[in-house]
């Protein structure tokens, strides 16, 4: 069963990219879903153990674990809409609860294109392959939906939109979410004081929830990010290059928040170009793109060997 | 209505000391730079002549009409009244073939029977909230102070009728009429119809902090293919180094919608002054709005025009700026939204004759109607003597509705050769908006998203506004608009 870490860790997209049906029914049905949360295994060790403050001694979580299924990809390939030019090649990956996962490569090789297609980005168009999320077709999904269905994509560069201040449009995310899940919608007085304690998590000023989305400097963009992901919440983060622009308080903030968030049950995706993001947030499961695949999976130790022969050692094998 | 020590109420005195005889004051009235044009002052009523070979009988019929509503006592208008008229002997109704109204349907006031709007105003005025302290009512072109309130003026500012300018400044407000002479006919006809002028007067020096509301009210009177003319003019003379902040309101209450406003606002601004204007159309939608502004710029002077049209049926604005003399700052937003059957037109020139002018200009519209229509024309000059001038000219249109009529013609012009000049024309999409996709990315759904986006757009323009109480009214204005889908037409679902 490709659910198991160890199935995990041999594949590589040059191995496997089978092409499954389109819509495969394994996970989908509730006596499947009974089981896996009957098989689910909860970890042992105290959960917050992704300490920012002392790195160096941060266990990796995720990693002796494996929660239920969250997210499966199979073959996943997508071009372009406008040029048709393939920009992923059929794409592998599987993402159980409670795991940690950090996508690395060269720019250019189709880690934020991987993230953008998970939200639903209609710049591509995908054309094969498969993605199951909490045992649901994602590609099925209008991105709204795949919000709701609790996949949170913070950006790389997330879109400036003048006029709609932070917090109408925290709002806004929030009632949708409210409206969704057949609960009250909440009045923007009621609603500080939801926002106001996740501010406080991210050290961010009273002030910044007046200003216009995404208006700021680049690294309280990302604190914004953030703090949608703290309002919003999520089963399944996926971070683009969380760390760019961020200097080491910022990071280490932005780092805290985020490792505040984690319950058990939820899961990370986060990609990068550098391994200093992976001391403050620690993955069990580090994977290489390339070329629009994944070429190589393995632990953290990966990314250390990444860091020290660059990605020329670790594609070469 | 007048500064605090300024004699009260200027309508209910004979004009005191100002009472012109057409020696003393031909002088100021003449405009140094168009000495030959003004025709002299004569002693008796105005009347026009219309045997001209080139004259348009029916505009003629209507330049007649205007004048005889207008009340002759007012001699500081003699000369603008007088050359008004000889100036629209020789116009005629524009057509398609004229080039600035190419793309300009005037039908709506060809089609219809146009009157006077009657001489006594008595529309009561809508009861709203007050967004600024300081105000000032002009209903149907008539200056009314007794519902104006001017209390945080300072010393020697004036606010008022034309005939209760005071002595010591009739002078200077006389000097600041341009004498423009490249009007077309809607500016003659103000020239000749308007029942006075309301000067707004800012001594040398002077920082008037609180802005001014000029909220420009329209009775109507008019009725099916019956439209009631009004022409309200306003005059803002700023001395060398006095800055104010002018808020020109048209409409947004009351009223029948059968009515034409023909305004014309003339800015002076000084030496190293400064004016910030802005400029709220929320006319009735039955109703024509056509609107003059014209800005004559002192050197080092800083003008910041930020416009917002959103009403009537045909709306067109000229805005025409002169610099005359160096290191000005130009600096020009507008948003138009046509979301019903409107047409909405600005008509801008900017002619820089001076060095280093560093001017910008930004255009947006939406068009959410399936026969709304928007027109820019954006003209910047930038003459042989300019040099070192800094131009930019940005315009952006937002269609929603499937074949939208969307006319926009940025242009520079130039002629000196150390310059830096840039524009740039974009029709956006809609459906390929990352804005679009980043609120759907947060579950929020399609309609609202898109309403959100429609809304960014138009506060991009709307942040420049420089007051907040004006930007929370018209931002709620806005989303009101959007959200009414009665009158937006939005593509069906991809």
């Amino acid at each position: 069963m490709a659910l198991t870490l160890p199935s995990l860790l041999s594949t590589s997209s040059a191995a496997s990219s089978p092409c499954l049906p389109p819509h495969r029914t394994l996970f989908t049905g509730p006596s499947t879903l009974s089981l896996n949360r009957s098989c689910r295994r909860r970890r042992s060790g105290p959960r917050a153990s992704v300490a920012f403050d002392s790195p160096a001694e941060a266990g990796e979580r995720g990693g002796s674990s494996s929660g239920e299924l969250l997210l499966e990809v199979r073959g996943l390939s997508a071009v372009i809409s406008e040029s048709k030019k393939e920009v992923l090649r059929s794409v592998d990956l599987t993402v159980h609860q409670g795991e940690i996962h950090a996508i690395m490569g060269r720019n250019g090789s189709g880690k934020s294109t991987f993230s953008k297609v998970l939200a639903g980005h209609p710049q591509y168009e995908v054309t094969g392959g498969v993605v199951t999320f909490k045992g649901q077709n994602l590609l099925d999904m209008d991105p709204e939906e795949r919000s709701h269905a609790g996949l949170f994509t913070s950006f790389q560069d997330p879109v400036e939109i003048p006029g709609i201040s932070n917090y109408d449009f925290l709002l806004m995310a929030y009632n949708a979410r409210q409206k969704k899940l057949n609960r009250p919608e909440i009045g923007p007085i009621e609603f500080f004081s939801v926002v106001d304690p996740k501010l406080a998590m991210l050290k961010m000023e009273k002030g910044f929830l007046d200003g216009h989305v995404n208006g700021a400097s680049g690294g309280q963009k990302k604190r914004s990010e953030i703090l949608q992901l703290a309002v919003l919440g999520a089963d399944l983060c996926i971070l683009d290059e969380i760390d760019s622009g961020l200097d080491v308080d910022a990071l280490q903030d932005v780092a805290k928040a985020i490792n505040g968030l984690l319950t058990p049950d939820n899961s990370i995706l986060m990609i990068t170009h550098y391994r200093r993001l992976l001391d403050y947030i620690k993955p069990a499961y580090v994977h290489i793109m390339e070329d629009g695949r994944i070429i190589k999976t393995g632990d953290a130790s990966l990314a250390k060997q990444l860091e020290e022969g660059g990605f020329k050692a670790v594609s070469a094998t | 209505m007048y500064s605090l020590n300024t004699p009260p109420h200027p309508l209910l005195l004979p004009p005191p000391l100002l009472t012109m005889s057409s020696t003393t004051t031909t002088s100021h009235l003449l405009h140094p730079f168009h000495h030959h044009h003004l025709p002299k002052p004569k002693p008796s009523p105005l009347r026009l002549r219309l045997r001209s070979a080139l004259s348009d009988p029916r505009l003629l019929h209507l330049a007649e009409k205007l004048e005889d509503s207008v009340s002759p006592s007012l001699p500081l208008l003699h000369n603008l009244r007088l050359s008004s008229s000889d100036s629209i002997l020789s116009k005629s109704w524009p057509t398609r073939r004229d080039d600035p109204f190419r793309y300009t349907d005037l039908s709506l006031l060809k089609s219809s029977q146009i009157e006077p709007s009657p001489p006594s105003p008595s529309s009561p005025l809508p009861d709203e909230p007050q967004l600024f302290p300081n105000r000032f009512y002009i209903l149907d072109g008539h200056v009314i102070p007794s519902l104006s309130s001017l209390p945080n003026l300072p010393n020697g500012v004036y606010v008022g009728g034309i005939s209760g300018v005071p002595d010591r400044i009739a002078g200077s407000v006389l000097d600041s009429f341009s004498g423009f002479r490249d009007g077309d006919l809607f500016w003659d006809l103000n020239g000749i119809g308007a029942p006075d002028v309301a000067v707004v007067y800012v001594p040398e020096g002077c920082r008037v902090e609180e802005p001014l509301h000029l909220k420009y009210v329209f009775g109507g009177g008019g009725g099916e293919r019956r439209l009631a003319v009004s022409n309200p003019r306003v005059l803002v003379v700023v001395e060398r180094g006095g800055e104010i902040g002018i808020v020109e309101e048209f409409g947004g209450g009351g009223g029948d919608g059968f009515y034409w406003a023909n305004s014309v606002a003339e800015v002076a601004i000084g030496e190293g002054g400064r004016v910030s204007h802005s400029y709220v159309q929320r006319q009735e939608l039955g109703s024509a709005h056509t609107k003059w502004t014209l800005v004559q710029q002192g050197s080092s002077s800083t003008y910041e025009l930020v416009e917002i049209s959103t009403g009537g049926k045909l709306s067109r604005h000229n805005l025409h700026i002169q610099q005359l003399g160096p290191d000005t700052v130009t600096e020009l937003s507008s948003f138009h939204m046509s979301r019903s059957d409107q047409l909405l037109d600005l008509h801008s020139k900017l002619v820089l004759d001076h060095p280093r002018g560093y001017a910008r200009q930004l255009h947006k519209c939406v068009v959410s109607h399936s026969s709304g229509k928007v027109v820019f024309d954006g003209n910047i000059q930038v003459n042989r003597y300019a040099q070192q001038t800094d131009a930019g000219q940005q315009t952006r249109s937002l269609p929603l509705t499937p074949r939208p009529c969307i006319n926009v013609k940025p242009n520079l012009k130039i002629v000196a050769d150390d310059v830096k000049c840039s524009h740039g024309a974009a029709i956006s999409n809609l459906e390929d908006s990352q804005q679009l996709f980043y609120f759907k990315a947060r579950g929020i759904d399609t309609q609202t998203a898109r309403d959100a986006v429609v809304f960014s757009f138009g506060a991009e323009v709307l942040s420049r506004l420089p007051y907040e109480a004006l930007r929370k009214s018209l931002a709620s204005d806005l989303k009101g608009l959007i959200a009414d889908k009665e009158t937006i037409h939005l593509p069906d679902e991809i």
